[in-house]
């Protein structure tokens, strides 16, 4: 590890005045995963920015929204009583990831902004394009059983050869895509609020970088609007193994019901692309409708339909079928 | 024979002698140790798989603060007891331990080719990125099934005319082609890691110049004292190793490995104390693995069950320095009663380093195969898989045409296929479900070979009657100290409380490396005939005081006292003894090894397992929900400790069926899983309660204890009981492991 | 390396750094005495630079005072400065939870911190578990249901039990199973650690 220098702010306005200052710089929070990429030589800032003593763990609902600080530890979101009672989806979420230690120490900012574990990218050996652009992708011809089936598409520009293939490791990141979250930025011009789909990009371009996030930018917190998922939400992770695993696939499942019908639904999936992976038609699909396995596996295997799989990673196709199928039957109360 | 138990029901056990300081941070293991002047050191490993390395640039390295050498072939001392370098560098002969900084070439992926040595870890690990290597790349061979075709003899077995692992046959070779039912089946197992969780570590420090001590972790600190020795034309007394505490090894300690010597060499260069200890990344290159296996077998049966042919060929991969040989195939000879036998084992060298034993090294492997397809035949001919197994039972060493020494297999299938409840499953697969699950029940045998090792132990009575008992064994786990002090305990008839037992330290008398579950037959027997040669001294010594103990051979231990008689109700205690003989201690050296009952009897511990999984029908995840293992491995000598044993068995079994695979990409032949988040081993969430049943009947043959080893029957068939409940749960049949949800859906 | 440890050149050079950060924190109004206090206390982090810091913290209950390279993590400041080896160093990425201690009193992997992070934090390794000579209940019950072999991990599996319980995350043993599963051990000690947490859990013994 390059030696660097230490900083810390107390205000959320010094954080970012040291971070214009000092380009390079990096700001840590739990450090979960920079010190850890720090340790193998992939992230090398010359300056840290330790921004545990900012003002910004506070966990609170305001209005029509529940408020969570950028500094809240992913146990104390998830144990939070108005987490579990309005977002239960986001607790079952941050309660399938990591470990209760790591969940100790991560952060809900850290955790948005963790980089892919792909092994090519964590070994300094090993052809990447997002560790060194233009290397090239280890993973595209070589081992690829746990990477991306979706790339881009959408009504976004479809699919294009990537440049990357690695896929978003965070489990809450894939229920706050669900939930629709906005993600509060301030930076040198100012506070702004970005939407999770806009907040993580998609790889076809420039894959050294995971989001939008602009040079000298802190997430703050992040805003969940409430919703009526709470009854009918679920969060799947399937994995190689029980615990403290990523996930080969993962599904967040939210449905609005009545009269056992379905009149919302959201759904994002992690472990299959580059960021959590928004189903946005299922709403259209299932409005109205009432739930049944059949009626799943159609919406299902409608999604798939623009996946695309690599040379080692075909059973994803099915395997991401069977858990959207397998977490709306969860979610509908069916199963 | 007799039922003699030691040890049951389990609160008669005595709890590990080292609990409390491991529980409490107190145990010092290798990397632990504090000593004056001590220095860091991290290796530098090779990025190519074969080929050589054309230059070092070291000089940024060199510059950067702290450090105080920068070592490779192109400044290392040289080990005097290796040959003189040729020029130009030439591979080495197949059979050459790989000897660190040698020369230029480049054997495997990962082979150390540097080291940084600095006055801080932080110092070292930041030097060690700045040193560049270049590389003259060779064409490399990694990948195991399209090099199949070059797999051979292994030059070991056609050097040596009576190798276990020559190709074998009895009966008719063509008993499985004219079976009534037979199948035939490929069974692949990848390579998998010991990876203990301390990694290999050392602190090598030369006390003289002709004088070195190394805090090494290894399974056997004579092997290392005697191969460091030999390396640097040393005394043998001048070396000490010590290893007081391992944290697990699991056959990852059994060799030396190259990061050893390269500590030892290091200290030497820098004339300093020198602390290296391995990253989890390196753990998959510098010590071996279990090695990439694929198994053809053949099983042949009449239609009313009797086993008529079996035909079971190995291919493992080594490396193209030395050739690593296990009994891939060797179970399939003696565990079943088959007229009619066909084994053969080959080897395929690739540019890999080389595999090593790991945890029921070969049968894990082998009895993975065979047991699925026992399995597999057994559906097949629509019987019950522990009513085939019973039918085949062997009453006598098949292979050897001799008579076990003790074999209790059928009371472990009884007892427990009673507690598992065996007689619920359904033969058909995919019969039940539970709780949107499916649920499958599958068994498999175990066996594995009794070794025994000449061994000796020291035992040391103190004026005030406690005893210390020492030998160069090892504990990696299963709790020796603990054991022996019981072995001790019941011969010398002492409180436990007054017996230390002291072991790690190669000062010690001598015993064999804790490996092939040899340490129980080979030490406690060195153990117990120490004590028992201490009795007879504390007995002739009580002669020379009072004459009801003249008698002879009569004597009984007591509460640390001595009897002249069983029915004698006033003993002389042990410190009374000593004081009446003006004795400060009183010290015996006993010796034990094999008698000829090895030739008159076939020894092998025996066992079974039955499990019960539930699998994700639409996930494909598998769980392991229930598991009964039962052992029949003679005297159960410490029943808490040894149920551990088992359990940790069970659990490196649910790691080798479910999850393990180290996995390379064949492009570079580097391991693209090369941390605990990518090479996965099991979770507490993946481990169910495991009940463990023993036999418990002394083997009076094998050794004076009766007792046979625990520690590698503990996984043998594990993994094949799994891939069968998995078969029965799902009508699916998983011939390549790790049986991941991919294979499943 | 203890404070007192550092050579007199660079105890100066760092002293005279260390006083101007503390002024600039303390103000002018103190005196002398308690500006060396401020200095060696400084509440407003570590001081120091990109090879050297002066970093605070309390460990086991004493307080700590040391100078360290920055990049030296949590965990080999407590093995390799403080002589604190209990706590285990099995992957060093936060994959294991070997390196297990109480951060302000919640489980924490000690390799994934830099020691100045913690500058002001309260930290406790196993060594600081027992009571003296005696030992805490879950490290009865560790011993007494053989919650290990190799004992490596036991010092992490025992820091996490401890939180585990104290995060009311022991109700059962599947509840124990899933909170656990940071704590890897490969000589697969598993259902007898369970066995051990839910005991002490059930007996409403204080952790």
């Amino acid at each position: 590890m390059k030696p660097f220098q230490y900083l810390r702010p107390k205000t959320v306005q010094e954080a970012i005045s040291m971070a214009t200052d000092n380009p390079g710089a990096q700001y840590i929070a739990g450090g979960t995963n920079l010190v850890d990429l720090m340790k193998r030589g992939i992230a090398s800032p010359p300056k840290l920015i330790d921004i545990n003593h900012l003002p910004l763990k506070k966990i609170e609902h305001r209005y029509d929204r529940l408020r969570i600080g950028a500094l809240a530890l992913n146990s104390d979101v998830a144990r939070h009583k108005g987490v579990v009672a309005r977002q239960p989806l986001l607790a079952q979420a941050l309660l399938a990831g990591a470990s209760g230690q790591l969940r100790n120490m991560a952060t809900v900012g850290g955790n948005l902004l963790q980089r892919t574990r792909c092994s090519y990218f964590y070994d300094l050996a090993l052809p990447c394009n997002k560790r060194q652009p233009g290397s090239g992708c280890g993973a595209e011809g070589g081992v690829n059983r746990t990477h991306a089936i979706f790339f881009a598409g959408n009504g976004f520009g479809g699919y294009e050869a990537s440049s990357c293939i690695a896929v978003h490791p965070s489990d809450m990141c894939v229920a706050l895509t669900a939930l629709e979250t906005n993600v509060v930025v301030n930076g040198p011009e100012g506070e702004r609020r970005v939407m999770m789909k806009d907040f993580h990009r998609l790889s076809t371009q420039q894959p050294e970088l995971d989001t939008y996030l602009r040079p000298g930018e802190l997430l703050t917190a992040i805003e969940v609007v409430d919703n009526a998922f709470a009854k009918h939400s679920h969060y799947l992770k399937v994995r190689d193994r029980a615990s403290y695993a990523f996930a080969l696939v993962s599904v967040a499942a939210a449905l609005q019901m009545d009269g056992g019908r379905i009149w919302d639904a959201r759904m994002a999936l992690g472990g299959v692309a580059h960021k959590p992976w928004r189903y946005w038609a299922i709403d259209l699909m299932l409005r109205g409708q009432a739930p049944s396995e059949k009626l799943f596996q159609e919406v299902a295997e409608h999604e798939m339909q623009s996946a695309e799989a690599t040379a080692q990673n075909a059973f994803k196709i099915k395997l991401t079928t069977n858990a959207m199928v397998a977490a709306l039957k969860t979610a509908a109360g069916i199963s | 024979m007799k039922r003699q138990s030691w040890d049951n029901p389990s609160d008669t056990s005595l709890t590990r002698v080292d609990g409390a300081a491991k529980v409490s941070g107190g145990a010092t293991y290798s990397a632990e140790y504090a000593i004056p002047e001590l220095v860091h050191a991290v290796l530098v490993t090779s990025t190519i798989a074969k080929g050589s390395i054309t230059a070092i640039e070291a000089h940024e390295a060199e510059a950067a603060p702290g450090v105080l050498a920068v070592i490779s072939h192109l400044n290392v001392m040289t080990v005097p007891g290796w040959p003189a370098k040729k020029q130009p560098a030439e591979r080495a002969q197949v059979g050459t331990a790989l000897r660190v900084f040698y020369d230029p070439l480049i054997y495997f992926d990962g082979q150390p080719v540097a080291m940084v040595v600095a006055g801080t870890h932080e110092q070292a690990v930041h030097a060690a990125s700045l040193v560049c290597v270049t590389y003259r790349k060779e064409s490399h061979q990694t990948d195991f099934e399209k090099n199949a075709g070059k797999a051979a003899v292994p030059l070991n077995v056609q050097r040596s005319g009576n190798s276990p692992f020559k190709d074998y046959e009895r009966g008719d070779a063509a008993a499985l082609r004219q079976a009534e039912v037979k199948i035939e089946a490929e069974y692949i197992i990848p390579t998998q890691h010991h990876q203990p969780l301390e990694p290999h570590a050392i602190i090598a420090v030369w006390e003289a110049d002709d004088k070195l001590t190394v805090y090494d972790k290894n399974q056997g600190v004579k092997s290392v004292q005697g191969q460091l020795a030999q390396a640097f034309k040393l005394p043998r007394e001048n070396v000490q190793v010590v290893a007081r505490y391992v944290g697990g090894a699991f056959g990852s300690g059994i060799r030396v490995w190259p990061h050893t010597l390269a500590a030892v060499i290091a200290a030497k260069q820098v004339k300093r104390p020198v602390k290296l200890v391995l990253g989890r990344d390196q753990m998959f290159t510098s010590v071996g693995y279990r090695p990439y296996t694929v198994q053809k077998i053949g099983l042949g049966a009449s239609a009313d069950g009797r086993l008529t042919g079996i035909v079971h060929e190995g291919t493992g991969q080594t490396s193209m320095y030395e050739e690593h040989l296990e009994r891939t195939v060797l179970a399939s000879r003696a565990l079943y009663a088959c007229p009619s036998v066909l084994t053969r084992y080959r080897l395929l060298p690739l540019d890999v380093n080389t595999p090593t034993w790991m945890r029921g090294p070969g049968d894990a492997t082998g009895m993975f195969a065979l047991e699925s397809a026992m399995d597999e035949l057994a559906f097949a001919l629509k019987m019950d898989p522990l009513d085939f197994r019973l039918k085949n039972y062997a009453e006598s060493d098949p292979e050897r045409n001799l008579p076990w020494s003790a074999k209790s297999l059928r009371e472990c299938y009884e007892l427990g296929a009673e507690k598992f409840g065996w007689k619920n499953r359904m033969q058909a697969p995919r019969s039940v479900r539970q709780n949107g699950m499916l649920v499958g029940y599958g068994m498999a045998s175990s066996l594995y070979g009794f070794h025994r090792h000449p061994s000796k132990a020291r035992a040391v009575m103190q004026a005030d009657g406690s005893v210390v008992v020492q030998s160069a064994t090892m504990d990696i786990g299963p709790g020796t100290g603990t054991a022996m002090t019981r072995i001790a305990a019941k011969v010398l008839g002492l409180n436990a409380k007054k017996i230390r037992f002291e072991l790690g330290h190669s000062a010690l008398p001598d015993a064999p490396g804790q490996n092939g579950s040899s340490t129980i037959p080979s030490v406690g027997s060195a153990v117990h005939d120490a004590c028992e040669a201490l009795k007879n001294r504390l007995a002739a010594l009580a002669g020379d005081m009072e004459a009801r103990f003249r008698s002879g051979g009569q004597a009984v231990v007591r509460n640390g006292q001595l009897f002249a008689s069983e029915g004698d109700k006033d003993g002389l205690s042990y410190a009374d003894i000593l004081k009446h003989h003006h004795l400060n201690e009183l010290e015996v050296t006993g010796e034990s090894k094999q008698g000829a009952e090895r030739d008159q009897y076939s020894m092998y511990s025996f066992g079974c397992h039955f499990v019960e999984v539930q699998v994700g029908e639409l996930t494909g995840e598998v769980r392991v929900t229930r598991v009964v293992t039962c052992a029949d491995v003679g005297t159960i000598i410490n029943y808490k400790t040894a149920r551990s044993q088992s359990i940790g068995g069970v659990v490196g079994g649910i790691g080798m069926a479910l999850m393990e695979e180290s996995v390379m990409d064949h492009r570079f032949g580097r391991y693209v899983t090369s941390d605990f988040a990518s090479y996965h081993i099991p979770v507490h969430a993946d481990v169910p309660p495991i009940e463990v049943y023993y036999i418990d009947k002394p083997d009076m043959l094998a050794d004076p204890i009766g007792s046979k080893g625990l520690g590698e029957i503990a996984i043998v068939g594990v993994a094949g009981a799994i891939a069968n409940a998995v078969f029965n749960a799902t009508g699916k049949r998983i011939r390549h492991l790790p049986i991941t949800p991919d294979k499943l859906i | 390396m203890d404070i007192d440890a550092i050579p007199p050149d660079a105890e100066n050079e760092d002293r005279r750094f260390f006083l101007k950060q503390s002024m600039l924190i303390a103000g002018l109004s103190m005196a002398p005495a308690d500006l060396l206090h401020a200095a060696l206390v400084p509440d407003d982090g570590p001081v120091g630079n990109a090879v050297k810091v002066k970093v605070s913290l309390t460990v086991n209950g004493k307080r700590k005072r040391v100078t360290i390279d920055p990049r030296m993590t949590l965990l080999d400041l407590l093995r390799e400065h403080l002589g604190l080896t209990g706590t285990k160093k099995g992957c060093d990425f936060g994959q294991c939870g070997a390196c297990t201690v109480h951060i302000d009193g919640r489980r924490a992997l000690s390799c994934l911190t830099f020691a100045l992070m913690q500058h002001g934090a309260k930290i406790t390794t196993i060594e600081g578990l027992s009571d003296g000579e005696k030992l805490h209940p879950l490290q009865e019950a560790f011993i007494k249901h053989d919650g290990l072999q190799c004992g490596y991990c036991t010092p992490g599996q025992v820091m996490s039990a401890v939180a585990c319980i104290r995060e009311g995350c022991a109700g059962s043993a599947p509840e124990v199973r899933e909170y656990m599963s940071g704590n890897l051990c490969r000589c697969g000690a598993y259902p007898n650690i369970v066995d051990a947490i839910l005991e002490v859990k059930k007996e409403g013994l204080k952790v």
